[in-house]
Order: structure tokens, then sequence, then C-alpha cells
């Protein structure tokens, strides 16, 4: 009881946000109703599906501050339980999706037990190393499809098919994800004042101080690892029955990786609106700078470029991101 | 029983022996001061009775369990807490959420731990920077900050590291005024490191010195202070015998 009270508890956030945060939700409930294209639709889409990668990644990167850069590899993992399931064994998606956040999570203790050993730099390089393993393996993975990938083919079902998620029209899939996107936001506001959050924070600063309270911290790091695997994890599956066709280059690259850490950096790492605001900028940028300068004008690659950009202006001028700025210039009224 | 017993304990740095067979007992409701020039091996000490460091030789038995290689979280969990010389728990939090990290130890509810470590600040007087950030505060006030934070583990015994370092003459009188508060009023156990010999002597009961990792003399803060080995010590060879010389 107290926790659903905690989670739905914003009331240390000044009014102006609260405001702000309603206009948004309410925009992202009636979205659909209005008139729009199918790409602006697919760009919501992929705005709410990276908010919810980011707001795990900000559990263990921005509260923790421990850099993880690998976080593809649990989207793959999650995509690929959904699908094989789906595709071999017709197991819907509700049952395959709790079971692809536990493979995940397993799959995050064995690797964040001796991962967690090593600290900054050394520890985000070997997240990278451990996605990329997992990313060959499933290339050469015959029973998953190895590099061609599985697909998913929507005329065996009758879409919409609310069990296994395969629909037609893409509203449905906006309004499943933006569900999830809701439950996530309560889950991190519990989260960011639950006893791991405070203790992640003091972990952050200084981990002997955090020993001295009582924290063990290498467990508490492996538990928060594996909150921020069981997000991904699940908005993985989503992705499967979404995107109807994987592949280990699409799902689980090591690009997917750094968006999802560069979005919840550039946003504000370690604040529970960060990942939300980092994605808003940076998935339409990436959506609309492909289709108009890489498909028209023939620039490929100029999202990396930008991104590039992005990462030196953070780190040079504000390292809390976006939501750095605004506390700073509030601080400042004050 | 004794709080606190450490027998015989040994601790090399490579070749440099930086703790040489000490050996201390500590009672309940203690005020034992730990004093010696730097590099004496008083934060060694610490560290080895609090898990930090691992311990080459001998024995730490805390409140009648041998905590000799527990790891240092599992130390502070038997109710062992520590300071360290400047570090609070987040410069992300306040004040009041500092402290609650503290107090998180020994709960899960927000609620419960929010009210203890209310009481706490109410106790050092610190109320009125509940919701300040800590970094804005001035070092004397984070030290307090710190103290408060290991207070609301609820700790047997508390060990504070340098508390006077850094500090004013009258930030240090009303440091050593909580640290008076704390151990009469609350009954806390309490172990002081210190290499500012005044404020030891004032506060504590009994003092431990230490030199080049050993112990030279224990004692009344009144005796030891006089004991020429401890001039010595701490003003050199020269001086010492000067004067001894003279009196």
């Amino acid at each position: 009881m107290e926790a659903l009270r905690n989670a739905l508890d914003f009331s240390d956030f000044p009014r102006i946000d609260l405001v702000v945060a309603a206009c948004g939700a309410a925009f992202i409930l009636v979205f659909p109703l209005f008139p729009h294209s199918s790409f602006a639709m697919a760009t919501m889409i992929q705005f709410l599906m990276f908010s919810l990668y980011g707001m795990g990644w900000n559990t263990i990167g921005g509260y923790g501050g421990q850099v993880d850069l690998g976080k593809a590899q649990y989207v793959g993992i999650g995509a690929y339980t959904t699908a094989v399931m789906l595709i071999r064994w017709d197991i819907p998606f509700w049952v395959s999706m709790p079971i692809g956040m536990c493979f995940a999570v397993t799959w995050s203790f064995i690797i964040g037990y001796p991962l967690f050993r090593l600290k900054g730099h050394y520890f985000a390089i070997a997240t990278i190393a451990t996605s990329l393993v997992l990313l060959d393996v499933f290339e050469v993975w015959e029973f998953v499809g190895a590099a061609k990938g599985l697909e998913i083919s929507p005329i065996k079902y009758s879409p919409p098919d609310f069990l296994r998620l395969i629909f037609k029209e893409d509203v449905y899939y906006y309004y499943v994800i933006a569900g999830f996107f809701f439950l996530g936001i309560f889950y991190i506001n519990w989260f960011r004042n639950s006893r791991l959050g405070y203790q992640l924070r003091c972990i952050k600063d200084n981990e002997d101080v955090a020993r001295s309270l009582g924290i063990n911290v290498h467990w508490a790091k492996i538990k928060t690892y594996a909150i921020a695997t069981a997000f991904v994890s699940m908005v993985g599956s989503f992705h499967a029955c979404y995107i109807k066709n994987i592949e280990p280059e699409d799902t689980m690259s090591l690009d997917i990786s750094i968006l999802i850490a560069l979005m919840a950096m550039l946003g504000g790492a370690g604040s529970l609106w960060g990942p939300v605001i980092g994605a808003a900028v940076l998935i339409p940028l990436k959506s609309y700078l492909k289709e108009w300068l890489g498909a028209r004008a023939g620039l490929l690659g100029i999202d990396l470029i930008i991104y590039a950009l992005i990462i030196m202006v953070i780190s040079a001028v504000e390292p809390r991101g976006i939501w750095g700025v605004i506390e700073r210039v509030r601080g400042r009224k004050k | 029983m004794s709080l606190l017993e450490v027998h015989n304990l040994t601790k090399y740095f490579g070749g440099l022996c930086a703790n040489d067979d000490i050996s201390l007992t500590l009672e309940k409701g203690d005020l034992l001061g730990l004093i010696g020039p730097n590099g004496a091996g008083k934060s060694t000490l610490f560290n080895c009775i609090c898990g930090y460091h691992s311990v080459d030789m001998g024995k730490v038995i805390f409140d009648g369990k041998d905590i000799t290689g527990l790891s240092a979280y599992e130390v502070a969990r038997l109710g062992l807490a520590r300071t360290f010389q400047v570090y609070v728990a987040s410069g992300d939090l306040n004040v009041e959420e500092n402290v609650m990290v503290g107090a998180f130890m020994r709960t899960r509810s927000r609620r419960e731990a929010r009210e203890k470590a209310r009481a706490v600040l109410k106790e050092l007087k610190l109320e009125p920077l509940g919701t300040s950030l800590v970094s804005e505060l001035p070092v004397a006030a984070q030290k307090r900050v710190a103290m408060a934070t290991a207070l609301a583990t609820e700790p047997k015994l508390l060990l504070l590291d340098e508390v006077a370092a850094g500090l004013n003459p009258a930030e240090i009188d009303e440091i050593m005024g909580i640290i008076r508060h704390l151990h009469e009023m609350m009954g806390i156990t309490i172990i002081l490191i210190e290499h500012v010999m005044e404020l030891v002597m004032r506060v504590s009961q009994r003092v431990i010195v230490l030199d080049s990792g050993r112990k030279i003399a224990e004692g009344d803060p009144a005796v030891v202070a006089k004991d020429p080995k401890v001039i010595k010590a701490y003003l050199g060879e020269r001086y010492a015998a000067e004067k001894i010389g003279s009196t």
C-alpha cells in the first residue's frame, strides 16, 4: 500500500513540472485521435519505446552512475524470446514477455556478477563486449534464424489479436506501449525514492561511505542492473511483435546500446524526466534526419555525426543534460 | 563483556608495518581518543576494525562476535558506524535525504526512514538545514551531516575520523559539544581519531597514543599528555630531550 502511494507521489516536484507533465501525458493519450501521418505515428511509438529503454538505463546508469553501453543485448533477449515462442509454439506475447524478462534478468545476473567488479570505463567497455558477444552468438545460432533472423508473419493470425499482439493498425501498438510507458513512469517514481534508489545515489558518489552505511555495494548494483534489464527486455518483446522482422544486426547492434545511453544522458541522467526528455528530442531528430537528409539528400550517416556532436556538447557544457540546464536556470532565479 | 576487543592487530602495506601488534579494549559507554602524529597508523587501525582493510594478524571482536575479515557493510550492519573525514552520502540529495540513506540500513519503509532522519537531525540541531543541498553547506555543517547519517544507522559504536580537521576554533567547540551530547545524553560509545591533541584531551575519558604503528601510551588524557614518549612522538627527539632535561 505504501509502495503504491509512493509511486503516485509526485509532490516533491514544483507545480510547473507537474503541469507540463500532465500536458505531455494528455498529448500522448489523445495523439492518435488527431489526423497524423503513419510516419508520425511510427515516430511516436519509437519515442515511447526509447523512453522506456532510457528509464531502464537510468536506474543503473543515472541513479547508480554505472555507465552501461550494452543494453542492446537485453533488447535482443526479449525480442527473440517472444518471436521464437510465438513462431514455434504459438505462445502469446503476454506469456512470452515475462519469460523473456526472466531470461534477460538471469543473463544479467550471470554477467553482472563479474562485471561489477570493474569500475568506470572498464565497466562500460565490458558491457559493450558482452553485448557484442551475444550478438555474434545470435548471428550463427540456427535455432533462432541465425543472421537472417526471424519473421512473424501476420497472415497466420487474425488481427487484431490482443493476446499475441498482432495488429494491422499501428494505433493498437501505440496504446499498448503507452500503457507500458505510464507504468514505467510510476515505477521509476517509486524507485527513485525507494531504499535502493537512495542507496544508489550514495554508491554513485562514494562507495566507501556506502559500505559504512551497511550497503552491500556489489549486490545493490547487480539488483539495479537486473531492474534495468527487465525494462529493456520488456520493450524488446514488444519490439518483436511491432516490427515483426527481427535480425541480430537491427535489434541488438551497438548503435541501439549507444542510443539508449545517449538519450538518457542528453535528457538528464539520474532524473525522472530525463530519459523522456531525451527521447522526445532525439527520436524525432533521428527519424526526420534519416528521412530528409538520408533518404532524400543521400547524406547517409549524418545522424551519427549529430550524435557525436551531442555527446561532445553534453560532456563539455552540462553533464546532467537538458534537465541539468533546467535545474540550473531555476537555481539562478531563486 | 567488552563492546570492542582488538587483539594483537598487525597490518602490513608491503614491507611497511602500519599497525604493529596493537591491542585495545573498549567498554560500553566509553569515549576513547585515538591520537598520534600523521602516519602513526590511526586511520589504518580504523579501517582494519571496520573491514575496509584486511588484517594480516590478530583479531577484532565486536559485541562478542569475531568480525575479523567481514566486509565493511556487514560490520556496519552489526552496529559499528563510522564517518569519513569529508564525505557525506550523496551530493545529489539534500540533508534530510542524506541522513535517510543511513536510516535505510534498518528499515525498508521510506516513511520510517524519514521519521528516523528527522529525529536524528533534531537531536543534532540540524533541522533548519533539512532541505539544503549538502554541497552548499560549509565544511563544519557537512561533517555534522555525516555524523547524523552515521547515527541514523543506530550504531552501538561510533568511530569518528578527524571530525575537527579543517575547522576553526568556534566550529571545533561546536563539534565537541555534539560529541559530548552523543556520549552523555544518548549513551553512545565513541572512538575518536584526531591528530589535533587538544580536542581529544578535552573530551576523551581515555586516550591511546600511536606512533609509527605501535601503541606507545594509554590512559588518562592528562597523564598521557605528560608522558615523555608521547611528547617525543609529537614534538621530536630534541625538543623532548630539552623539555624533559629542563624540568
